[in-house]
């Protein structure tokens, strides 16, 4: 269930009445097109754990660089002089090369798993948020706790309201 | 535009006005595409007469086999560093001042090492085998070597490339997602799938803002990194000139100062061009003309004492390359320094000077000038004086080269201007969260402006 509000003063109020009928907070969420600080609208957890995605990418990266660099040196191996097989200072730079690539890749890639995007299925969305509108978005089942979330956001001044089967 | 006008307007209204680069294009649009395009395609038709026929046609021959051609990569490089550090280095910091031009930086940098990339590919004797590089089991028996540092410069520019692409990426996703909402028809259907699903729900902004700095923090020593390893290719020779300790550093101040100044000179046109003249205020340009002045000043400390250990040391082969450079290029000599050092640094102590847009794109654009030339004066003086008298020689590009040069110009000036067409060039989502977190709140008898921050 989406409601859309034409600014955060109605909107921050939409969410008090959902919190007080005893919606629980962590199934309201915010839509806005630029981000709010935390509490202004809802609460939200900023724990996140995508950054370990960029640690491990890192940590295979520095495995898979050193490999290519001094792994295939020895494999395939160039004797130049009296000069080692493996080169320390260019599988240095490959690895530590390697190493930031996939660590910005699992940063990357990490973000997009924990935002969940792209979406499996379509979500309650207002293209007005673009415009500045706020929504404010519940998770509830269909059914009595549905019209009871609607009726609080058209109180609050919701200007329409919307839900997945909608779509 | 300051905070307060900012917030003053509405988000609509910012939208219309930010977007407003994203109108269907006008004839002048066209016409500039085209002479770019038609710049490119002779450039293009210069390169593959060389393909055809061999590097006799460039001016390239011993003792100097590097020429132009790399002057243009160590250049590019350089132009590319600058632009995704300074806005990395912004977000790090959270300056305010940074929203504006964001964007403008990132998009350069991805556009600079794309034609960066493609010099050590143009120089090649033989660039239709510019595969045998690359890292694959082949039939030939042979693995690439890594101790090349042309391989180090491929690894890392891929690297750089890729980073810089997704940091701008990144950065642009809930802009993306404005767009979606706000076009129609096929336009539509691209941006739906750049954005990715986005919705701007609560959780997605906590995620969006922790990735932005993570990816500041990450892409900044890669960007260091990119241009040491530029440095290293010529610092790890014992070519006179270039066997230095100092060129690692001297290489990432070079490569910032060129970058900033870039970025500015992308500021002015880009506010004369698509009437941004709210957004990129005198502010902005201040700002970014105190960090030119700061870099010049490092860039000038680096040169002097580069050249200062060479004079003092006296070692004969170093002081017969320096005094050759000096001798036989003294006009290029002397607008480096004009352009690098003498200029920027004299003319950026004065505040009315860094406010002033056209100053500033006078002075941006000699920096780059100067910028160019010295990474001219890098290579070709120390590879025409090596070691050995009897092979010292010349160089001077060909039209080959030259036309290939001004193609490069053209390409990345035509991807920017088909960029700037297509994506938002303003950080919009980033200027509008300034709005939201500004309020004038009363102090004793005065209103002042106050900015709303998080930990």
């Amino acid at each position: 269930m989406l409601g859309t509000f034409k600014d955060v003063e109605t909107a921050a109020r939409a969410v008090d009445g959902l919190i007080e009928a005893g919606f629980p907070e962590e199934t309201i969420t915010s839509l806005t097109s630029a981000p709010f600080p935390d509490g202004v609208i809802v609460k939200t957890d900023q724990r996140t754990w995508f950054r370990w995605m960029s640690v491990g990418g890192g940590m295979f990266g520095a495995c898979a660089g050193f490999l290519l660099a001094a792994g295939t040196a020895y494999l395939y191996p160039v004797q130049t002089g009296d000069k080692p097989i493996i080169a320390y200072f260019p599988a240095g730079i490959i690895t530590y090369e390697l190493t930031m690539l996939f660590a910005i890749l699992g940063a990357i890639g990490g973000m997009f798993l924990e935002m969940k995007l792209p979406p499996r299925k379509g979500r309650p969305y207002d293209p007005a948020v673009a415009d500045g509108y706020i929504g404010i978005s519940v998770s509830v089942p269909a059914g009595d706790l549905r019209n009871r979330a609607e009726s609080i956001m058209k109180e609050a001044g919701a200007l329409r309201t919307t839900s997945e089967e909608m779509l | 535009m300051s905070e307060h006008a900012i917030a003053e307007k509405s988000a609509g209204r910012l939208n219309d006005e930010m977007l407003s680069s994203l109108r269907p294009p006008t004839w002048r649009w066209y016409g500039l595409a085209f002479f770019l395009g038609a710049v490119v395609a002779w450039g293009l038709a210069a390169f593959t007469y060389q393909v055809m026929t061999d590097l006799s046609v460039t001016g390239l021959d011993r003792p100097v086999m590097w020429g132009i051609y790399i002057a243009n990569f160590v250049f590019w490089v350089g132009l590319s560093h600058s632009g995704t550090m300074v806005s990395a280095i912004l977000r790090l910091s959270q300056a305010n001042w940074r929203r504006p031009i964001l964007r403008a930086a990132e998009a350069m940098t991805v556009f600079s090492i794309t034609v960066a990339g493609l010099f050590p590919v143009i120089h090649l004797g033989r660039n239709w085998v510019v595969y045998y590089f690359l890292p694959y089991p082949n039939q030939r028996g042979l693995w690439p070597n890594f101790r090349s540092a042309l391989l180090w410069d491929a690894t890392a520019i891929t690297t750089y490339i890729i980073g810089s692409s997704l940091f701008l990426y990144l950065g642009m996703l809930p802009d993306l997602a404005l767009v979606r909402d706000r076009t129609t028809g096929w336009k539509k259907k691209i941006f739906d799938v750049l954005a990715m699903g986005w919705r701007g729900t609560a959780r997605e902004w906590v995620v969006f803002r922790q990735a932005s700095i993570l990816m500041a923090a990450l892409i900044i020593p890669v960007a260091v990194s990119v241009h040491s390893i530029v440095a290293w290719d010529f610092a790890v020779t014992v070519v006179p000139g270039w066997h230095s300790t100092i060129f690692p550093p001297y290489f990432v101040i070079g490569a910032i100062t060129s970058g900033v100044a870039a970025v500015i000179t992308l500021m002015v046109i880009i506010r004369r061009v698509f009437h941004l003249e709210e957004y990129l205020t005198p502010l902005h340009f201040d700002n970014m003309g105190k960090l030119l002045l700061v870099i010049c000043l490092l860039w000038a400390y680096a040169y002097f004492v580069e050249v200062q250990t060479t004079w003092y040391a006296h070692q004969p082969i170093e002081w017969e390359v320096f005094s050759f450079m000096s001798g036989k290029y003294t006009p290029l000599l002397i607008l480096m320094l004009i352009g690098n050092a003498i200029l920027p640094i004299t003319a950026l102590c004065f505040k009315k000077i860094r406010r002033s847009v056209k100053a500033m794109l006078v002075i941006t654009i000699l920096v780059n000038v100067g910028m160019f030339i010295e990474r001219y004066l890098i290579i070709v003086p120390s590879l025409s004086h090596k070691n050995m008298p009897f092979i010292w020689g010349t160089y001077s590009p060909s039209w080959v080269e030259l036309s290939v040069t001004a193609a490069a110009f053209a390409g990345f000036t035509l991807m920017y201007v088909l960029f700037a067409k297509f994506f938002p060039m303003v950080a919009v989502t980033d200027v509008r969260e300034l709005g939201i977190r500004h309020a004038d709140i009363s102090l004793g008898r005065a209103k002042v402006h106050s900015i709303s921050e998080e930990e």
